[in-house]
């Protein structure tokens, strides 16, 4: 909801800042954001008696006091004799209609109608609906308004199960499916309740006579409809939070007046209709228990003040609750009033021990995990949405992605998906796992946490593993034989479905958690470490570039320098680097030692010129040395 | 070292793996409660409407209960949790007052954009014991937030609405370029939950807080895009070490 603010000036008795209004209506809990003199609101969904400039006023009384600035009609009223049948009295306990009838109208509007139009961006319609938006931004209760010469029968309101086509006001065509509030005319729908009216009788420009409909819909009626239908309106979004049902007079009257501002009116009457008795809210005074919820000592003649300025009334030991605030039926939500008003921030903390002797043995997944990070595994998180159904799938009624509508039994899809990821991001050495808990289902819903791990590529990158790939007896050693069990199964995964030119064997194992011995882990050390909040580089989105450099050493008095330089490489452009080869050869007395050096940027692909660059600059010291060489360099 | 046979071939470094940063964060902040006097306890991802709602004070009307808010599967019989609130609930009928549980894992809700994701993890705790205000609730937040984010942070909380909490509070930090950040949300457990769970109202009263994993992580780390948590990207993983 966006309000102008020189309009709930209008609305409060005292004129505060901005910058103090701003404060305040934070203070009471109603977020918003402010763009020169409009204020965007985000109001939580129990307090839609604030989505009106008259709402925020009644909220904001205590700071500011509030002002009555508008004007209604207070002489008496002709009744209106409507042919209305309220079905459906439980989606809609109380109703009321105006029916006005005017000579010519206008174009021109008083400045405060004008304005809602133009400082806030909204359009003109005609004088009826403009006066019905308008008014439901002023005191929040929307309105409907009904060319009344369209009308010619019995008007039903129903709360029915329909299958019929609707067409809005806005001439969007909709089918109503399911339950639905609506009013029919001849058995015809002419307005989807609470939401939108429709097309055969909207008022238009040449309307001289209108039916203005005012209703409290039930919430739960009204909610969802906006959103299926794919509907938005400021109505719906009203109704689905609750208005004041006790309004709907005082909203007519109000109408007739902003009619006369505009119009001649040539003739006017009202009918309300009471189908249901509406209970006055009420709460016992309980200052103690307020005190109590909260941990602080506010004196009574300043809680009823709070309250009293709030719109509760003093009722001997009880507080009538204002008829718009249907969010408000317990002690705690008083409690919640008197803090609000306070401000949360001036209530002082009071020191919580919570007394508890707990188990500080570090648990049989954590001791997993960081035996499996420490052999180079890496852990990832999947989403449990797949294609792959299997009779025992669990089925998600309404998925994000249609393709993606059952819950996966295994991780192992998940888990290569990963592998390939990463195979395309030109990573040689992969190792992954997942802890997640998979469901499935035959005649109940069944849960098993399970871990996967998968593999493929080099073993390592070291000069002794480059060489190496990942494969069974790796994993059956790390796993099988490290457990001293065979529970791990390990499959090797065929890559004749995929799509990748690459080689190397994937092995894949899934295990419940479970079946894990702490054999697994038991020559491993784990300790809660301190987690470490590094500040995060972003990844790079362009391919790498890698250059291999074989250097020789002819005299070993500067191997540990040239050691020490090539493990020290450092550069913003500089991925990775490390040695994958090392080689004696004790005949002709000469040391290899092969280097990779791998090159990324986040904002490019590199050049070959930046490579070269970039590799002269880092590898200089080195080759500066006497008797190191890069062969063919 | 003149002589080859002296040579020593190059330290070979062990090459470790990572945690997932989501999970480092979620153990974290585990442990930090832990220290508190929390106890952790753990519960399905998939629930009831009765646990994920009903028992929560969340009514059939609430938006969160629309098929567009909220996964329901296997013909409406059941929903994949959209808190982990439910388990709270649980512990709440097995176990009497006093009583302090910690939930984590994996909740889902019906969203997919570049600040929200289908699943998400969350932190949730409760304390139940006589005598539990908003001025204890206060109290707890400052722990925990001055632990997170160090003595100095500015904290400020302003009203807000959980159908489970009455009265309930965001939580706000102010960052260092000026602007408050809403960290986390809590509350005194509304009477109707007590009243669910089988507590007497009249003589317990307990607080309630919940916190978003990947909200906490990506203010610690610095990343700004929810998603790269969840690509599975080793450049990216591996940085957390």
């Amino acid at each position: 909801m966006k309000f102008v603010y020189q309009d709930l000036l209008n609305f409060l008795a005292e004129k505060p800042s901005k910058e103090l209004l701003s404060e305040k209506l934070f203070q009471l809990g109603h977020e918003h954001e402010i763009d020169g003199d409009i204020f965007d609101m985000e109001l939580t969904p129990n307090r839609g008696d604030c989505l009106s400039l008259n709402g925020l006023a009644r909220d904001l009384n205590i700071f500011f006091g509030k002002a009555e600035p508008f004007k209604i009609f207070e002489d008496d009223i002709e009744p209106l004799n409507l042919n209305f049948k309220n079905l459906s009295p439980d989606a809609c306990p109380k109703i009321s209609f105006l029916e006005i009838e005017i000579e010519g109208s206008t174009n021109t509007y008083k400045p405060y109608l004008e304005n809602y139009f133009s400082l806030l961006g909204n359009n003109k319609t005609n004088l009826f609906t403009d006066i019905s938006n308008y008014i439901s931004y002023e005191l929040g209760q929307p309105t409907h308004c009904f060319d009344a010469s369209t009308i010619n029968n019995q008007l039903i309101f129903e709360n029915k199960i329909c299958n019929d086509s609707f067409e809005t006001l806005l001439g969007s065509n909709i089918n109503l499916e399911g339950k639905n509030c609506i009013f029919t005319v001849d058995n015809k729908i002419i307005s989807l309740a609470g939401v939108m009216g429709g097309k055969s009788t909207a008022c238009s420009s040449q309307t001289r006579k209108a039916l203005i409909e005012c209703a409290y819909f039930e919430p739960e009626e009204i909610i969802g409809k906006s959103i299926k239908y794919n509907l938005v309106s400021d109505a719906s979004h009203k109704f689905e939070r609750g208005v004041d049902i006790q309004a709907q007079e005082k909203i007519l009257r109000r109408f007739i007046t902003i009619v006369q501002d505009h119009a001649a009116i040539k003739n006017f009457k009202i009918q309300i209709f009471d189908d249901t008795a509406i209970e006055q809210s009420r709460i016992p005074i309980d200052l103690e228990r307020i005190n109590k919820i909260l941990g602080i000592d506010i004196e009574k003649e300043q809680y009823l003040m709070i309250l009293n300025n709030l719109g509760f009334e003093i009722n001997n030991n009880e507080l009538n609750v204002p008829s718009y605030r249907n969010d408000i039926s317990s002690q705690n939500d008083l409690a919640e009033e008197i803090a609000r008003v306070l401000g949360y921030d001036s209530i002082k903390s009071k020191p919580l021990e919570i007394k508890n002797n707990l188990n500080e043995n570090i648990n049989h997944i954590y001791k997993v995990k960081n035996f499996l990070v420490q052999n180079g595994f890496s852990e990832v998180i999947n989403f449990p949405f797949t294609s792959i159904k299997d009779k025992k799938s669990i089925t998600i009624d309404n998925p994000l992605d249609s393709n993606k509508s059952s819950l996966r039994i295994s991780l192992k899809s998940s888990l290569l998906e990963n592998l390939q990821y990463n195979e395309r991001r030109q990573n040689d050495s992969i190792k992954l796992f997942e802890i997640s808990d998979l469901y499935s289902r035959d005649d109940q819903i069944n849960l098993e946490r399970k871990l996967g791990i998968i593999i493929s590529g080099r073993r390592g990158h070291n000069y002794k593993d480059f060489s190496k790939k990942l494969d069974f007896n790796y994993l059956n050693q790390i796993l099988n034989e490290g457990a001293n069990k065979n529970i791990f199964t390990i499959e090797e995964i065929s890559r004749s479905d995929l799509k990748t030119k690459k080689k190397d064997k994937i092995f894949y194992t899934e295990v419940l958690i479970g079946n894990i011995p702490g054999n697994l882990y038991k020559d491993y050390k784990f300790n809660e470490e301190q987690i470490n909040f590094i500040k995060y580089q972003p990844v790079s989105e362009f391919p790498s570039s890698v250059r291999d450099f074989s250097f020789s050493i002819l005299d070993f008095k500067k191997y540990n320098k040239v050691i020490n330089l090539i493990s020290n490489l450092d550069d913003d452009i500089l991925k990775h680097s490390y040695i994958f080869d090392f080689y004696e050869n004790k005949k002709i007395k000469e040391i290899k030692v092969g280097v990779r050096l791998i090159f990324h940027s986040v904002l490019c692909t590199l050049s070959e010129e930046e490579i070269q660059k970039t590799t002269q600059r880092l590898l200089k010291p080195v080759l500066d040395l006497e008797g190191v060489s890069v062969p063919g360099l | 070292m003149s002589n080859i046979d002296n040579i020593e071939p190059p330290l070979i470094k062990d090459e470790v793996g990572s945690l997932h940063p989501i999970n480092q964060v979620k153990d974290f902040l585990l442990n930090m409660l832990a220290d508190l006097g929390f106890q952790e306890v753990d519960g399905p991802e998939i629930e009831s409407e009765e646990f994920n709602f009903d028992m929560l004070n969340i009514k059939k009307s609430h938006p969160a209960r629309q098929m567009h808010d909220t996964f329901y599967i296997e013909n409406k019989s059941h929903v994949l949790r959209t808190h982990t609130s439910p388990v709270q609930i649980r512990s709440m009928l097995e176990t009497k007052p006093p009583l302090a549980f910690t939930s984590a894992g994996k909740v889902y809700r019906k969203d997919d954009d570049a600040t929200h994701l289908p699943m998400f993890h969350q932190v949730e705790g409760i304390y139940v014991d006589e005598n539990v205000t908003f001025a204890n609730l206060k109290d707890l937040i400052h722990k925990i937030l001055h632990n997170l984010f160090g003595k100095d942070v500015e904290i400020r909380f302003r009203p807000s609405y959980f159908p489970f909490t009455e009265p309930s509070a965001e939580v706000d930090i102010l960052s260092v370029n000026g602007k408050w950040l809403e960290i986390l949300g809590c509350g005194i457990i509304n009477p109707i939950v007590l009243k669910n769970c089988n507590i007497d109202p009249e003589k317990y009263s307990g607080l309630a807080f919940g916190l978003g994993v990947e909200r906490i992580a990506m203010l610690k780390y610095g990343v700004n895009d929810i998603r790269e948590f969840y690509k599975s990207n080793l450049d990216f993983l591996g940085q957390f070490k």
